[in-house]
């Protein structure tokens, strides 16, 4: 799956362009199945995909449209699906994107990892699923909010570097 | 010939009313759009901080698609500091969105008698009460609405306590300090008492001809990528520039009155690198991502570009860095152009030392060189207008009156607009440019940067004259000048960054018209975009002969040209401002 190292990340959202021109052949955010969370007040910010977790919350939906595939990403039985956008609800970290009446979940561009091979900094790397999101099941909020909720978690550690002299190139 | 017309969004302030239409049909998107919509539809002579002024928002067809940087959105509006046109880009995010939003210009016309906000998601598109947010900065602003609107990825462009003040030269920001800068148009949104644009957009960006589109958008990728200043940019964004003038002898330290500044190292690129700079940051789709986060110990903040490093430290003479990055992250916050406040600040300092003014004259404030309650109160004050402050808000021209014949003599400012933090002497073509751009005082409207790489083969290329690459020749500048005010008005209208397309000078008219072909889906040629622009062109300087320009304004500050540089690499260089102007003329064929 996609993990994203948020020291590294600058928030240029190429990893959102690639995203949907791969999928769509056009450019919207919303059409990305990585999200860029910024927090513009404390200079933190991150890329945010499905990480396969191993709580998986999403794959309780109501028409049984979600599996889990080889890879351990997300599986959409897009006949099976009613859009009613439980599954982008109830991600922990707000990793499901939603358009024109479809979740979108990260499915690695079949293997080609589209984002990846964008990110100008080398944030973006592939990593197994199954990282436990747990302490974030209980997060409230809609997807966005929590996708921010995450970006702050990082951030902490971070923000204590800088507040302890770490400069771009220590 | 038409090649583009995009969705006009007209809103009403003094009546509320939100009607939907087309941009001009002659333009190419951004501020060729604006320029003949403020040409076509503005009053001559009418007060740019009355409800009469339009205040014009663009994007272009370009802008949020594949191609790396297409982030910019255009400001345009009568300028409340020059009386004449005024416009302004900012980077960052909030182009793209509002491209993605559907719109491809907003008009706002009238007045609001209360404060608002101007809600977009899409097409539901909502003037709002914006009572809570009056008084407070850019960042608070920008959190506040986000905050409310539970949208931690909304885009926000916002005016500060400047801008509701209406200082002449307040900006408006996106993403917390990218900035469209120049020209008060913060000011033209505050008279009309919106206090911030608000969008969010998803619909998809897509070429009508995928595979010649996506052609131009790798040649920008490896131009870019195979570029010498690659990775210095990558590095040090524009402040890498700082020991290239030093090198040249075109630093404006203590005001112009020296061109060399000894306490170089302690405010350089490198330095700010070393101890301020955390992060590097960029703007949409940018793979060069030049902007950084500052952290110091009293704030921090995205920045500070060269202009404000520069302007509030060597043009100040303060050899204090974390003094004026700290003044850089407060004059974002309070909506200033950094540019025009350093300049204030600057030319105050040395009306002080010329003993032009004292310090009574300014409320007690120390205008000594380097002087921290000067760098940190004056800025407060201009944004607020209290004190000497309402007096400084009007800008260095109108100041300058009210101080005197000998005061006036020392500003550094072209048909009210306030200069860089570069000696117009040493350089020529920016000489050039400063004197006669449709902006006043502005070396940004397009970049003569080969002058400042010296690169032969490029000046070939793109004037015909090897000349033009040299900095201190006279010869050549007007083709140059010429060339680079076409690829900025290019620029702004693709809506892509100009450190990429002009400074780094990877976009050409070619590589333009596939862009704007592969994009459209019709045959667009280099000839074409070139003819736009050189209409436009005209049309900006029809604007302002409509508003009363003189050919003898097309000049610098007498400073500049009487007297020569005092030291270092250009000593003794002035400047044959006539004789510039004159070749530009020809080019231009006026």
């Amino acid at each position: 799956m996609i993990h994203c190292d948020a020291v590294l990340c600058v928030g240029c959202r190429m990893c959102e362009v690639a995203c949907s021109t791969f999928h769509f052949g056009a450019v919207s955010p919303a059409l990305s199945r990585i999200k860029v969370t910024k927090l513009e007040a404390i200079g933190i910010e991150v890329a945010i995909a499905c990480m396969g977790c191993a709580e998986k919350p999403c794959i309780e939906c109501p028409t049984e449209a979600l599996s889990v595939g080889a890879t351990g990403h997300i599986l959409l039985e897009r006949d099976l699906c009613n859009a009613c956008e439980i599954c982008v609800e109830v991600c922990p970290v707000g990793a499901v994107g939603f358009f024109d009446e479809e979740p979108l979940f990260c499915d690695l561009c079949g293997g080609a990892t589209s984002c990846i091979d964008a990110c100008p900094t080398n944030a973006l790397s592939s990593r197994d699923a199954g990282v436990s999101l747990a302490a974030y099941l209980e997060v409230a909020g809609l997807a966005r909010e929590k996708r921010a909720h995450y970006a702050e978690q990082l951030a902490a550690p971070i923000r204590e570097s800088w507040k302890q002299g770490v400069r771009v190139d220590s | 010939m038409s090649i583009c017309s995009g969705n006009s969004l007209r809103i009403d302030l003094t009546t509320h009313e939100i009607s939907r239409g087309l941009t001009p049909d002659n333009g190419i998107g951004g501020r060729t759009w604006n320029s003949v919509t403020l040409l076509d539809e503005l009053k001559p002579g009418i007060d740019p901080l009355g409800p009469e002024n339009l205040l014009c928002i663009s994007v272009g067809p370009l802008t949020g698609s594949e191609l790396i940087a297409t982030c910019r959105f255009i400001a345009s509006a009568k300028s409340p500091l020059t009386g004449y046109l005024g416009d302004s880009g900012a980077r960052g995010f909030f182009a793209p969105e509002l491209r993605w939003a559907g719109h491809d210009q907003i008009v706002f016309t009238g007045a609001s008698e209360r404060w608002v906000y101007l809600f977009i998601d899409n097409d539901r598109i909502e003037i709002r009460d914006a009572s809570d947010l009056v008084g407070l900065d850019i960042t608070e602003t920008t959190v506040q609405l986000r905050s409310e609107l539970r949208d931690p990825d909304i885009q926000v462009a916002a005016i500060g306590p400047a801008g509701e003040n209406l200082v002449r030269y307040a900006i408006i920001s996106c993403n917390l300090t990218r900035a469209a800068g120049r020209t008060g148009m913060g000011a033209v949104m505050g008279s009309k008492k919106l206090k911030a644009i608000v969008v969010r957009g998803d619909r998809p960006v897509r070429p009508v001809h995928p595979e010649r589109f996506r052609a131009a958008c790798a040649l920008l990728q490896s131009n870019i990528e195979g570029h010498r200043q690659f990775e210095s940019r990558r590095k040090y964004g524009t402040t890498r520039i700082m020991d290239s003038l030093a090198e040249m002898g075109v630093l404006p330290a203590y005001h112009y009155r020296s061109a060399v500044y000894a306490d170089l190292e302690k405010v350089s690129a490198d330095a700010l690198r070393r101890d301020h700079v955390v992060k590097s940051k960029a703007c949409y789709n940018c793979n060069v991502y030049c902007s950084r986060y500052n952290y110091t110990s009293y704030s921090e903040g995205e920045g500070p570009e060269y202009e404000a490093q520069a302007g509030f430290t060597i043009k100040c003479g303060n050899s204090d860095l974390e003094l004026g990055v700290h003044a850089s992250n407060i004059v974002n916050r309070l909506g200033l152009d950094c540019i025009s406040t350093a300049e204030v600040i600057a030319w105050l300092m040395e009306c002080r030392h010329e003993h032009v003014i004292s310090d009574s004259d300014v409320d007690g404030i120390d205008l000594s060189w380097g002087s921290r309650d000067a760098l940190l109160r004056i800025p407060n004050m201009i944004a607020h207008r209290q004190g000497i402050g309402s007096l400084l808000a009007e800008g260095t021209r109108r100041a300058a009156e009210k101080f005197g014949t000998n005061a006036r003599k020392l500003t550094a400012e072209v048909k009210g607009l306030e200069l860089f933090s570069a000696d117009p002497r040493g350089i020529k073509g920016y000489a050039l440019m400063n004197a006669v751009n449709s902006r006043g005082g502005d070396h940004y409207r397009g970049e003569p940067m080969i002058e400042l790489t010296g690169d032969e083969d490029l000046a070939v290329r793109r004037v015909g004259n090897p000349n033009a690459a040299h900095r201190l020749a006279e010869d050549g500048k007007g083709a140059l000048v010429n060339y680079a005010e076409h690829m900025g008005l290019l620029s702004d209208s693709m809506t892509i960054c100009k450190n990429i397309s002009c400074c780094m000078d990877v976009v050409d008219f070619d590589l333009a018209a596939e862009a704007y072909s592969g994009l459209l889906g019709r045959d667009v040629t280099a000839h074409d975009l070139w003819n736009v622009c050189s209409r436009v062109s005209q049309v900006e300087r029809d604007f302002n002969l409509r508003e009363g320009l003189r050919r003898e304004e097309d000049t610098l500050p007498s400073r500049f040209i009487d007297v020569p540089i005092p030291d270092g690499p250009s000593k003794g260089t002035t400047v044959d401002i006539g004789r510039l102007v004159k070749d530009y003329y020809r080019e231009k064929g006026w």
